[in-house]
């Protein structure tokens, strides 16, 4: 019996080749797209999950309640992790890293003992023993109870180890780092972290030499890890008791108001499991860490499911509509004796043979789009074929899925009457008719809803990326290394200065890109206690030099720019930004005074310019005259960028000719700062492509069994006199209705999830009925391109084939 | 003369031969002639109607309709002769089961570009002088098969072509559905209309004023 099915399946598979391939393909299609999310969401999903004490490893957050704005941060005082350890008895172990430029973590020129050439690496961090224990850092040497106790000591990986000693042990040599003969670093450890899932990703590990165990400055990142059995909840109550026995003291100590206590005292504390850091990290955290985005893997599991969804209905319309053609053999088989059941069986049956084809033609697509997929989603996905699960996961996805979209239609198939059959009054129940209607609807309803996405997100992307951001991107050249040139510095910034193809030179490492140094402040009125609950006004303070606001194209809108020639500029005076002036409250901020501690007088105010990612908004920022020489950003002449890189690096090789030249744009840098934006935006414009194409196919297929079921009908009306133009409308009409029901279902949908995801931005495109009436219009030119081709095919029809009396 | 064919062959490839299904077909029909074309299963029959009625074209030989050569002219103009002056009636009525009896019979009338006026007072027309006013809002399923092939001779005739071309109108009904449709045809017959049937039986072959016998495609 299951071989004479499987013989009839085979059958119907070669006999009507294009709805086989479209039923079978377009499944195919779909399962590809969904395997690709899945593997996608999978290696989203993995990391972090590879610790032993992954349920008790913590990352500490705080929440500030300042007037009523609630900020979280992650950065706590140095001392902030033995106290957690010696006041919680829960608290097992804990941690910290301090990754910030400002104190020489991120990039640094290093070099061996005993050579001189330098090179650049990325990916320093200050960090102590504690934290290789919680956070498991699998050294295969060096012993990670001490490995960082001392403020010399460095781990690197065995990636590095193996480049920079390929012959020998790595362990207890010594480095130079930044050219700081006076502080060389000894290997005290290797890692490997090959392969590793972990948003802790760092190469060169460094003991921490900060000796400042003040409480009033907050540069580490804490890990705890807390014992079996710990209500984390009440844990996080207890740790209040920090501010009151140590904070407060502090601030006492430096003459701070009690207003200040008490905005301090309404803080809490947050308890994040390590596994959630990657994923699941508010915006408004600045951890320098890259992160995944929780809401893109929902959107793309549904998008995963949508599309899965939508190959399934074609698979359920395409075996219903063909009904008329089975529904004589249904008969037959009745007659001669087959049961209900022996037909559902045989239908199940074949629907699951094909379900089992195209998994098999689906694994294959995903096969060839993998490496396109992981080039887009910037991963390194592999195919799980060797793992044990994959193959039975995979065959009983085929099964289920094959029954699922099977069950309709061997319901539906095995109900015919044979008696209504074999007389050939078999009237196409309008009612499988309205069921069809309806899943068409939902099938464009989700494609359009997808063209929607897919144009706002591009919008978006767009909006972003050419936005203007206060300051000049385009052809400013930033020299990476600097500190190298030591007190060469200004004559090197002389020399390029006066190069025709060079417009101006500055050196500071502060810049409007994510990721460059930064130093938080909170700023007063000069004279004045602190406001805002007593802690000031969090802002930004830039030491830069004389040309930074001329290089970077910053608009002074009042007041004026720092002179070298005025020697009080580079003592006590400060240019602060508009966001700066409003948040202060200052009126006629020129000649004010403001203090961070020490008194600046304000000389100028700039117009607001972006200097974070656009998800979040302008910050209160102050640019002083000091010294940070890691980075030169030169602003170039249009005319011939390469040859002007060629003439700078001739000079820097003269002047440091221990240290490669190296350098970026700071427009290739802004872009990598929204890679993210785009590139979600790009996987998610490619799977709408991919749901609207599977839609479309099946769109196609129905509307050539519309024209193959509606034949007899179109022949009797083409011999009563109908041109083609009238039977062309008669038959795109009904499709066209229902799209149009579509839009109207879709639109709604459509602006509220993309308003939602607009809300991430600090700064985005308005939502215009533009979109919504291009998306209406694309699907409607979709949809009669993928009907016409069918509408016209009656062009063709020979009315006398069809009116045939049988 | 309506139409006349000299010669009309109509062939088949079938395994590299040739298979005649009509040969040397010879016969003129004159307006106002009632013919009924008999013969068994096989033997040309409904090809014969089918190539008069321009919906397939024969295989060689002369067709003249209305002194225009049929087997010459454009596709195009072949379709705009037959819309125009020949009207089709089937043995399963081929009735367009969505529509209404009114419906049904305006949709010729719409297809040839009338007025909604003309159109309106045809239908009027039509429905009156078939006795079929009290059905206009009916669906096909919801008529005895005698009333449907009412409605399809009524939907042929009400462009008023020349010709009527049946197709085994009774095939489908009972002996008295038959009389009653055979009926109409003879009253049509007498105001003018020219019709060819195609029929197995002795009875229907009786209305007719002439008769042609196929036999494997010949005329015998």
């Amino acid at each position: 019996m299951f071989r004479n099915h499987i013989k009839i399946a085979l059958r119907n598979i070669t006999k009507d080749k294009m709805f086989t391939a479209i039923k079978i393909g377009g499944f195919a299609i779909g399962i590809a797209a969904c395997l690709l999310i899945t593997l996608f969401i999978r290696d989203e999903l993995s990391y972090d999950t590879h610790y032993k004490n992954k349920d008790r490893i913590y990352r500490v957050v705080v929440e500030f309640n300042i007037e009523g704005e609630r900020i979280k941060n992650v950065h706590f005082q140095l001392p902030f992790a033995e106290a957690l350890v010696s006041d919680f008895p829960e608290i097992i172990k804990s941690g910290k890293y301090n990754s910030g430029a400002l104190f020489g973590a991120g990039d640094k020129s290093l070099r061996l003992e005993g050579e001189t050439q330098n090179r650049l690496e990325k990916g320093f961090v200050f960090m102590d023993s504690g934290l290789l224990e919680v956070l498991e850092i699998p050294l295969i040497q060096g012993n990670p109870k001490n490995a960082l106790d001392e403020p010399n000591s460095l781990i690197i990986t065995k990636e590095k180890a193996d480049q920079y000693y390929p012959n020998g042990d790595a362990m207890g040599n010594v480095l130079i780092l930044d050219n700081n003969t006076e502080m060389p670093y000894r290997i005290t450890g290797v890692m490997d972290n090959t392969g590793l899932k972990t948003h802790f990703q760092y190469d060169f590990l460094m003991g921490i030499s900060d000796q400042n165990a003040s409480w009033m400055n907050s540069n580490y990142m804490t890990y705890v890890l807390v014992d079996e059995h710990t209500d984390i909840a009440l844990l996080e109550k207890k740790m209040a008791s920090v501010i009151e026995k140590y904070i407060v003291p502090a601030l006492k100590d430096a003459g701070r108001d009690s207003d200040s206590f008490n905005t301090l005292r309404k803080s809490t504390f947050e308890l994040q499991p390590v596994a959630d850091i990657y994923l699941k990290t508010d915006n408004q955290i600045q951890d320098r860490l890259s992160h995944g985005d929780i809401r893109f893997v929902w959107l793309f599991a549904a998008i995963a499911l949508f599309i899965l969804g939508l190959a399934g209905i074609n698979f359920i319309n395409l075996s219903t509509a063909k009904s008329a053609n089975r529904a004589k053999e249904v008969g037959l088989r009745k007659t001669v004796g087959a049961f209900r059941r022996n037909l559902i069986s045989q239908f199940l049956a074949e629907s699951i043979i094909f379900s089992i084809l195209s998994f098999v033609l689906g694994l294959f697509f995903a096969w060839l789009l993998l490496p396109y997929f992981n080039a887009i989603a910037d991963k390194a996905v592999l195919f799980p074929l060797n793992s044990w699960w994959f193959l039975p996961l995979i065959l009983f996805s085929a099964f289920l899925i094959g029954i699922i979209a099977g069950i309709y239609p061997a319901f539906y198939l095995s109900a015919f009457k044979p008696i209504n059959v074999l007389k050939g009054r078999l009237s196409i129940g309008s009612k499988s008719g309205k069921i069809r209607s309806g899943l068409v609807v939902f099938q464009f309803s989700i494609s359009i809803i997808l063209i929607i996405g897919t144009l706002i997100i591009y919008r978006q992307m767009d909006y972003i990326l050419t936005k203007d951001l206060g300051y000049t991107k385009e052809q400013v050249m930033l020299i990476e290394g600097a500190n190298a040139l030591g007190n060469r510095t200004q004559s090197f910034k002389k020399q390029i200065q006066y190069m025709s193809s060079v417009q101006q030179v500055s050196v500071s490492d502060y810049l409007p890109i994510e990721g460059k140094k930064r130093n938080g402040n909170s700023f007063k009125k000069a004279g004045e206690g602190y406001q805002i609950g007593g802690v000031g006004l969090a802002s930004q303070i830039w030491r830069v030099d004389y040309d930074y606001n001329r290089t970077l194209g910053i608009k002074i809108k009042e007041g004026r720019d720092f002179f070298i020639e005025r020697a009080s500029d580079s003592i006590n005076s400060i240019i602060v930004n508009e966001m700066m002036v409003k948040k202060l409250g200052l009126s006629e901020p020129i000649g004010k005074k403001i203090s961070n501690g020490f008194d600046w007088t304000i000389i100028g105010v700039v117009e607001d310019f972006h200097f974070n990612s656009l998800k979040i908004g302008i910050e209160p920022l102050a640019l002083v005259i000091g010294n940070s020489p890691e980075t030169i950003s030169v602003k170039l002449n249009s005319s011939d960028i390469n040859s002007s890189i060629e003439a700078i690096k001739k000079i820097w090789d003269t002047s440091v000719p221990n240290q490669a030249f190296q350098y970026t744009f700071l427009d290739q840098d802004f872009a990598m700062m929204h890679k993210d934006v785009k590139r979600m935006g790009i996987i998610f414009n490619s799977f709408a492509l991919f749901a609207i194409l599977v839609a479309c196919l099946g769109l196609f297929a129905l509307s050539a069994f519309m024209v193959e079921q509606r034949k007899k009908e179109i022949s009797i009306r083409l011999v009563l006199g109908a041109s083609f133009k009238n039977i062309y409308r008669l038959l795109t009409i009904n499709f066209l209705k229902l799209v149009l029901v579509s839009i109207c279902i879709a639109v709604p949908i459509g602006w509220y999830i993309m308003q939602r995801w607009l809300e991430d931005f600090a700064y985005r495109i308005e939502l215009s009925w533009q979109i919504f009436v291009i998306a209406g219009i694309l699907a409607l030119g979709t949809a009669i391109f993928t009907i016409s081709y069918q509408s016209i095919s009656v062009a063709f029809i020979k009315p006398l084939k069809n009116l045939r009396t049988e | 003369m309506l139409l006349q064919l000299k010669n009309v062959s109509k062939w088949v490839q079938s395994g590299g031969q040739r298979v005649f299904l009509l040969k040397d077909i010879n016969f003129w029909v004159n307006e106002g002639d009632f013919i009924s074309i008999m013969g068994p299963s096989g033997s040309g029959k409904s090809t014969l109607l089918n190539g008069i009625g321009m919906l397939d074209a024969f295989s060689a030989g002369e067709y003249a309709f209305l002194d225009q050569p049929v087997h010459t002219i454009k596709e195009k103009q072949r379709a705009k002769l037959y819309k125009e002056h020949i009207g089709f009636v089937f043995q399963s009525y081929h009735l367009i089961d969505e529509l209404t009896v009114k419906e049904n019979l305006e949709m010729p009338l719409l297809y040839k570009k009338y007025k909604s006026s003309q159109i309106k007072a045809l239908v009027a027309d039509t429905l009156d002088r078939f006795n079929i006013v009290g059905k206009k809002d009916l669906f096909p399923s919801q008529l005895s098969g005698g009333q449907q092939q009412l409605v399809g001779i009524a939907r042929a005739l009400i462009a008023s072509p020349k010709l009527i071309l049946a197709d085994e109108p009774t095939g489908n009904l009972n002996s008295k559905q038959g009389e009653e449709i055979m009926e109409t045809f003879t009253q049509l017959n007498k105001v003018g209309v020219t019709i060819i049937q195609v029929t197995h039986s002795e009875k229907n072959m009786a209305y007719g004023s002439r008769v042609i016998n196929l036999l494997d495609g010949h005329i015998v």
